[in-house]
């Protein structure tokens, strides 16, 4: 192999070793894994999605009227197809372990509980906001004479609006309820 | 009317860590819990279940009340007064 193929070889396993994944994926896969590695808690991440998810239900509700008179339509609802995208990518990465950031199997009592509140939490604000929500949605379609494109977009809205919720208030809740310890 | 009471609980974990001298790590690691967990106890954040408290009081060989009361345990200043005086 030629030498300046290796220099840059070497340079990008440094530079992926710089990232500290490779350490972290070796001491997982160890047969003792470190104990204290700490989690960092997700204050303000899991607020973009639920932003962006209550734009596009607030943009559903009040702009598809308007939609008709401007020109950039298609670029708009490509807009709102590619803020989906990236609804769904924020949620996956918030979602993927959990509210606490790691699968549930490995939580003693505290956790457990911790994870349980968030989850009653969650599921109690979701289940007001859909009961006020519903009924409010049918009569504005009713008052305003909705057509189908418009209800649909409505519906389909408040679908990614729930699913970003439920993915992501359970982090939101459990990283507020995680405060600082000093070190010993 | 009849309402729930929350009491708050006491505890001297980090006394009997300090003296025995084990960190939060360790006593974690003997009673099963994560050692944020213990941090959590010791600052009073959070109320253990009943056999996270017996098995604490069994790794320091002590009775449950001696670790957990409702009541604001004496400080050691006051303690090694009140013992100075027995004696």
């Amino acid at each position: 192999m030629k030498p300046r193929l290796i220099n840059i070889l070497s340079r990008l396993d440094n530079t992926l070793r710089w990232t500290g994944i490779p350490a972290r994926v070796a001491d997982e896969m160890s047969d003792a894994p470190s104990v204290d590695r700490k989690r960092r808690p997700l204050r303000w991440t899991p607020i973009w999605p639920m932003a962006f998810s209550c734009a596009l239900f607030i943009l559903s509700l009040t702009w598809p009227s308007a939609l008709d008179r401007v020109p950039l339509g298609g670029v708009i609802v490509t807009m709102t197809f590619s803020q989906a995208g990236i609804i769904v990518w924020l949620v996956q990465l918030i979602h993927q372990r959990g509210p606490l950031g790691k699968p549930s199997w490995e939580d003693d009592e505290r956790e457990a509980s911790l994870r349980k509140d968030s989850f009653l939490f969650c599921l109690g604000l979701l289940a007001c906001l859909n009961c006020l929500g519903q009924p409010f949605v049918l009569i504005l379609s009713h008052r305003q004479n909705w057509q189908t494109l418009h209800i649909a977009s409505v519906a389909m809205s408040a679908f990614l609006l729930n699913v970003t919720l439920f993915a992501s208030l359970p982090t939101l809740y459990a990283s507020w309820n995680l405060r600082q310890l000093p070190k010993e | 009317m009849c309402g729930i009471i929350r009491l708050s609980i006491y505890n001297r974990i980090s006394v009997f860590r300090a003296e025995q001298g084990i960190s939060r790590r360790q006593l974690a690691e003997a009673v099963g819990v994560n050692n944020q967990t213990i941090g959590y106890l010791e600052r009073g954040d959070y109320k253990p279940s009943l056999e996270l408290a017996l098995k604490i009081a069994r790794h320091f060989g002590v009775a449950v009340e001696m670790l957990f009361s409702f009541e604001r345990f004496e400080s050691i200043a006051m303690t090694l007064k009140r013992a100075g005086e027995d004696e």
